[in-house]
């Protein structure tokens, strides 16, 4: 019964993809409609984003990263500016990520209230709050599983409230940083202790055209902010080292994909300061 | 255990009637969130075995026996689950995983009322292709949700 269902299905993939594709760049999110003569259906254009942490726990079975040597001090930017704003909240939550597969208390709870003081900087503390003090409530009790699930749950939150405010752009700002801060530590941890099953996990070249597709799908506005030009710079750099026809992907294409996020990143928290300012 | 949360969620919100669908269709019995509660309920037995539910997850309405394909990524070394529901009595659900090929690799699939779960052991990390329909016997709408959670 199952299988029927599947292999129905399986001759008319392709032409759904090829089709999805042609049609995805610079369209609105939502659903594209392909040819029903080749697929009798609809494919769903919304992409999930993994969290870092399922990429985490692949790394914890194949070995025992030092999560502590991965983990950063986040410098929260004085600015008003929404955009750096939300992308320092995707990096920031990320880093969320990387500090509770160290266990670390005391980061984790440096984190708790940086996402407070971001929130209240971006307008949603009242939204963001309870999660923020869920996160502090669960590392005391030392749930790490609880601290990760508020920490997806801060995520997801404030990307609602932004989509609910009308501000998809930001909403996109967050998700991508912290795909960068989670891909960052993920590199960092293969090239300490390269093989060709953690270079896999850098197999994402889906997420970078999302990424890709998302900020071609941005305000004008938003498409011209500086960081966003070098984001957009800088996943184009990326897909091209994920972008591997045959065999594994090299301890070089992994490296550099390390230093690409990490000088985004580097950005991100140290924003260049606006001409004419 | 506790049951994932059912009120936090983003809601990625995915409007899958047309605009002519919505003018023919009578609206769909129950909610998307409603859609979303029943795919819960189905997780819940995973959760007590160690799956993390995402809270990010796609949901919508749609023509009875649509079927709908969402890409998504996946890692080789996670165990992933995956839950449809929907709010809309008296449905046959659908529910598969196919790799880049188009081959089928899901196991362990498990119906419930208005629910069914698929288990995935990606062969490899890379894209894979979620395909599902929900065929109501009475209704010419229906509501959707799907979810997963990893471990």
């Amino acid at each position: 019964m199952k299988n029927t269902f599947a292999f129905n299905w399986m001759p008319l993939l392709c032409g759904v993809f090829a089709t999805g594709l042609a049609f995805g760049q610079g369209s609105s999110a939502g659903v594209e409609k392909f040819d029903a003569g080749k697929f009798p259906g609809f494919v769903v254009d919304e992409v999930v984003v993994p969290v870092p942490s399922e990429i985490f726990s692949v790394l914890d079975k194949l070995g025992s990263p030092n999560w502590k040597d991965e983990l950063r001090k986040i410098k929260l930017p004085e600015t008003s500016d929404r955009i750096e704003l939300s992308l320092v909240f995707g990096d920031v939550v990320a880093e969320g990520f990387v500090a509770v597969q160290a266990q670390d208390k005391q980061t984790v709870e440096d984190i708790g209230r940086d996402v407070i003081n971001l929130a209240a900087s971006l307008g949603l503390t009242k939204a963001v709050r309870p999660h923020a003090q869920s996160i502090l409530d669960a590392v005391k009790k030392n749930d790490w599983k609880g601290v990760r699930k508020e920490l997806d749950q801060t995520q997801t939150t404030v990307r609602a409230s932004m989509q609910e405010m009308r501000d998809d752009d930001l909403s996109q700002c967050v998700s991508l940083a912290g795909w960068l801060r989670g891909t960052a530590s993920v590199t960092s941890v293969i090239s300490k202790a390269f093989t060709d099953d953690r270079a896999e996990l850098m197999n994402q070249p889906m997420l970078v055209e999302h990424f890709t597709k998302s900020i071609a799908g941005m305000s004008p506005s938003a498409r011209k902010h500086p960081s966003v030009v070098a984001i957009t710079k800088g996943l184009t750099k990326i897909h091209h080292d994920m972008d591997i026809k045959e065999g594994n992907i090299s301890q070089d294409k992994v490296n550099s994909i390390k230093v690409t996020c990490e000088e985004l990143l580097n950005m991100i928290n140290k924003p260049e300061p606006k001409k004419g300012k | 255990m506790n049951k994932p949360s059912l009120t936090t969620s983003l809601r990625s919100r995915v409007l899958v009637l047309t605009a002519t669908l919505a003018f023919i269709l009578p609206l769909a019995q129950g909610t998307v969130d409603e859609a979303h509660d029943y795919a819960m309920e189905a997780a819940t037995p995973f959760v007590e075995q160690g799956y993390t539910v995402r809270e990010d997850y796609w949901n919508g309405e749609v023509v009875s026996g649509q079927k709908l394909a969402i890409k998504h990524q996946l890692f080789k070394g996670n165990e992933y689950a995956f839950w449809l529901g929907t709010a809309n009595p008296d449905c046959e659900l659908e529910l598969a995983i196919l790799d880049v090929k188009g081959q089928p690799v899901h196991m362990e699939r498990k119906a419930a009322k208005q629910t069914v779960s698929v288990r995935v052991n990606p062969p490899k990390t890379g894209t894979y292709t979620v395909v599902f329909s929900v065929k109501s016997k009475n209704e010419r709408g229906v509501t959707w949700a799907l979810a997963y959670g990893y471990r």
